[in-house]
């Protein structure tokens, strides 16, 4: 047995970086700033997140990263969200550039890689639609074939950071519906071609979700990733890899709330002593803890066994449900404690709660996951 | 028992009446978005219009006594009045506060001379009041207050006000008054030290500056809160004597009087609870083809949809409990109930409807009523956090201080 649940040295490293950075590029101002742009990041943070390798953590070296174990990126992503630092890093960075690995071919990988690592190119999927589900049959985006390139047409919907993304991976039908998962393919569009339209969705929860429209968009031949109609596989890979990396984000994002709360336990005087004193506030900060805690080790596990090729899927569900639920628990009972100040739109808490409610689906919300939980545990 | 709210004969005839006032007199170009901060300031003025109506004809209040300007109904009739009103969606009038929460105060306090003076204005729905109570540090420690309201020293019948408010009101302010709670003695012992004041918010020296807070209010729901609120400066508010409720001592029994009714207990009159988020969601279970399709695919939400409904069922049979014979604790244990079930309500509708559930445009359902229950249930602090009912439930139940 080698148990060792501590951070490594060059781990440590990392999170020192990004624990500076956010205090130094990305305090309270700025992300309340961020909290009303399209698309969630200045030109100034990204070029700095680039310049430190951020956008190319998992990509290998050979195409422009540094090659880093999931974990690595999960240490990364739990410290960005103390922020909660939005952008489309995580698009990008971890879920776009692993469908490329997992889906691109060996050009394709080449070509679309060093591009995202140097924060050049901004990805992000396009998968879900009207009828919102994380499954392909929901697909209804068709990819139709036309003198060998294709011409896209369908209306994404909730699709994360695409006022930033210069590249959607737009999932669409390029074959009959017959065998849910089959007949999907992939296709890496620019933002900028005639016939797509992205729009910010408003809502003060609805965060960094958008609406892009495609009607006739042309894309070539070669901005399909992998094989005609074998796209969906891949992209299941893809996601189950990513998302423990969201999940640390989410981790982060209750230790910020915790930390809050804590604190503000200690400083809000009523009757005479700090709420803290209070049983029934004690009671909330220590649910928020056992979240936190909850949220933090089932990530971890299932980064560990995804870096060291064990069987995942059963963890990266468990992940799912778990941190999403704390992050969302985390920030209600902190609106309990925080009472009448928490609600100001420009309290730390608010960025955290909009966060925990846009990312509350995103790839699947807990029901979708524990479901899948029960079908690997008993088969039903 | 009987748990029919049926109506009888002689109620019906009454409904029958009310609804042919209604149809004359019911504003019919209403456009009430759920969201109260939506409300454009001409909509609000046609509700305040709606209101002075029911005012004059006394169904504003119908509880109150005629004689200082309510409608003198028994608690059937007015249940009558009120359902045929809610039906309608017409309900709370714009009015905030002001027969709600402040008349009980005046009713049971003030003398009968301010009696006459101030609640025909309030109960016709003439006049506008906020309650001043909270401040930065008198929160759950309502007692803690700072604002002071000090014997002016040359003019013995006026006092000098001071301090600061937060998280009071309404949209749409100034009001016409504020039932004001201040701190009128630095030497007697807590809750001995306090003064009520019915304050015209006209007064010179005072400021009122919005806030911008996420959580609004939901038109048509009982308890939504109403939208927006502010802080409410006084810099040496100067003003008469004849606005103190009750004696310069007696403020803490008066703000009993109103924190009675805001937690669930006071005037007792059935109610059909109307909670249209739940009422528009269970709609969208039974009728959205996408959302059916999850349900049936996903066991687990079609059990947290019984749970809303159960939920609801326990709500809905409290209210009525609460407006039968009082039982001790009742009313914040409602008051609870409903808040820590609207945060449940929450997490399900946004695991049933998806991301749809925070769409404020074309995409929303239901013209965004789900996005404005989201922010909303996240909000306890109105009327009292669940930890500060608990404290009123203990007591209820004898067990607390
Ligand atoms: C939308 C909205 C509308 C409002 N409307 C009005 C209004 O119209 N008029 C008005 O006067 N006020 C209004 N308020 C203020 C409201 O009444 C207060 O926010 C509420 O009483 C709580 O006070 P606080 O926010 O200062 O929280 P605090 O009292 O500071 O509470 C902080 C935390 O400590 C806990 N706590 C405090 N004391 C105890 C205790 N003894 N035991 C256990 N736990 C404790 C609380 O439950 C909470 O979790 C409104 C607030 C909001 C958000």
């Amino acid at each position: 047995m080698s148990l060792d649940l501590q951070l490594t040295e060059s781990e440590e490293m990392l999170r020192k970086t990004a624990l500076d950075f956010i205090q130094r590029d990305a305090p309270k101002e700025v992300i309340q700033a961020l909290q009303e742009t399209d698309t969630g990041c200045s030109e100034e943070l990204w070029r700095k997140a680039t310049d430190i390798g951020w956008l190319g953590v998992i990509i290998p070296e050979m195409y422009g990263g540094t090659e880093n174990p999931l974990t690595t990126a999960g240490v990364l992503f739990e410290t960005l969200g103390l922020g909660p630092l939005p952008g489309p890093f995580f698009s990008s960075g971890i879920l776009g550039s692993l469908i490329v690995l997992e889906a691109g071919t060996e050009e394709q990988k080449q070509r679309i890689l060093p591009a995202v690592a140097a924060g050049e190119q901004i990805l992000t999927l396009a998968l879900t639609e009207p009828e919102y589900s994380w499954e392909p049959g929901a697909v209804q985006t068709t990819a139709e074939s036309k003198n060998g390139d294709f011409v896209l047409n369908g209306v994404k919907l909730f699709t994360i950071d695409a006022q930033a993304a210069t590249h959607f991976i737009v999932v669409a039908r390029t074959g009959k519906k017959t065998v849910p998962g089959k007949g999907l393919s992939l296709f890496l569009v620019d933002s900028k071609s005639d016939g797509v339209s992205v729009r910010r969705m408003p809502g003060f929860f609805a965060g960094r979700n958008c609406e892009v429209k495609l009607d006739s968009v042309k894309v070539a031949r070669s901005a399909m990733l992998g094989n005609k109609g074998e796209g969906w596989p891949a992209l299941r890979q893809a996601i189950n890899k990513s998302i423990p990396v969201l999940c640390a984000y989410k981790v982060g994002g209750c230790q910020a709330v915790l930390e809050m709360a804590l604190e503000y336990s200690r400083i809000r005087v009523q009757f005479g002593q700090p709420v803290g004193r209070f049983q029934r506030v004690q009671d909330m900060i220590i649910e928020m803890f056992n979240h936190l805690e909850a949220a933090r080790w089932t990530t971890y596990e299932s980064l560990w066994k995804l870096d060291t090729q064990r069987p995942a899927t059963e963890s990266v569900h468990l992940a799912k449900v778990v941190s999403s639920e704390a992050y969302w628990q985390v920030c209600t009972l902190a609106h309990r404690e925080f009472s009448g100040v928490g609600y100001a739109k420009d309290h730390p808490l608010s960025f955290h709660t909009r966060a925990s409610r846009y990312l509350y689906n995103y790839l699947g919300d807990p029901s979708y996951h524990r479901q899948q939980i029960a079908r690997l545990l008993t088969g039903c | 028992m009987d748990f029919s709210l049926e109506y009888t004969k002689e109620q019906a005839e009454f409904a029958k009446e009310v609804r042919r006032w209604l149809d004359e007199n019911a504003p019919k170009d209403l456009v009430s978005p759920w969201d109260i901060r939506k409300t454009s300031p001409q909509e609000w003025q046609k509700r305040r219009e709606f209101a002075r109506k029911l005012g004059e004809k006394g169904w504003l209040y119908p509880r109150f006594p005629r004689q200082y300007g309510g409608g003198g109904l028994d608690v059937a009739h007015t249940f009558v009045v009120n359902e045929e009103i809610a039906n309608r969606n017409l309900g709370p009038p714009p009015h905030y506060d002001s027969g709600g929460l402040a008349a009980p105060a005046i009713l049971n306090c003030a003398t009968e001379e301010q009696k006459k003076r101030f609640l025909p204005s309030m109960l016709k729905g003439e006049a506008t009041t906020w309650q001043l109570f909270t401040e930065p540090d008198a929160g759950t420690d309502e007692a803690n207050q700072q604002t002071s309201a000090l014997r002016h020293v040359r003019e013995k019948d006026h006092f000098v006000i001071n301090g600061g408010k937060i998280f009071v009101g309404s949209i749409y302010g100034p009001p016409t008054q504020f039932l004001l709670l201040t701190k009128s003695d630095f030497e007697a012992p807590r809750h001995g030290n306090l003064a009520m004041f019915l304050a015209p918010a006209n007064l010179p020296g005072i400021t009122i500056q919005p806030l911008d807070l996420f959580p609004s209010g939901i038109f048509a729901q009982v308890g939504s809160g109403p939208g927006r609120k502010n802080s409410v400066f006084f810099d040496d508010v100067k003003i008469h004597e004849s606005y103190l409720i009750g004696g310069d001592h007696d403020g803490w029994k008066v703000a009993d009087a109103t924190l009675t009714v805001e937690h669930g207990g006071g005037e007792r009159v059935p109610r059909i609870p109307r909670n249209p988020v739940v009422e528009k969601f269970f709609a969208q279970c039974q009728n959205n083809p996408n959302v059916i399709k999850r349900l049936q695919e996903n066991p687990e939400l079609l059990h947290s949809v019984v749970d809303v409904y159960i939920g609801a069922q326990i709500e809905r049979l409290w209210t009525l409990r609460n407006s039968g014979q009082p039982i001790r604790g009742g009313g914040p244990q409602l008051s609870m109930y409903g808040k820590m079930y609207g945060a449940r309500l929450a997490t399900v509708m946004a695991s049933v409807l998806g991301p749809y559930a925070f769409a404020d445009d074309e995409w929303a359902l239901d013209d965004g009523i789900f996005e404005t229950g989201e922010r909303n249930a996240v909000c306890f602090a109105p009327g009292g956090t669940p930890e500060a009912l608990k404290i009123v439930i203990s007591r209820g139940l004898g067990i607390g201080r």
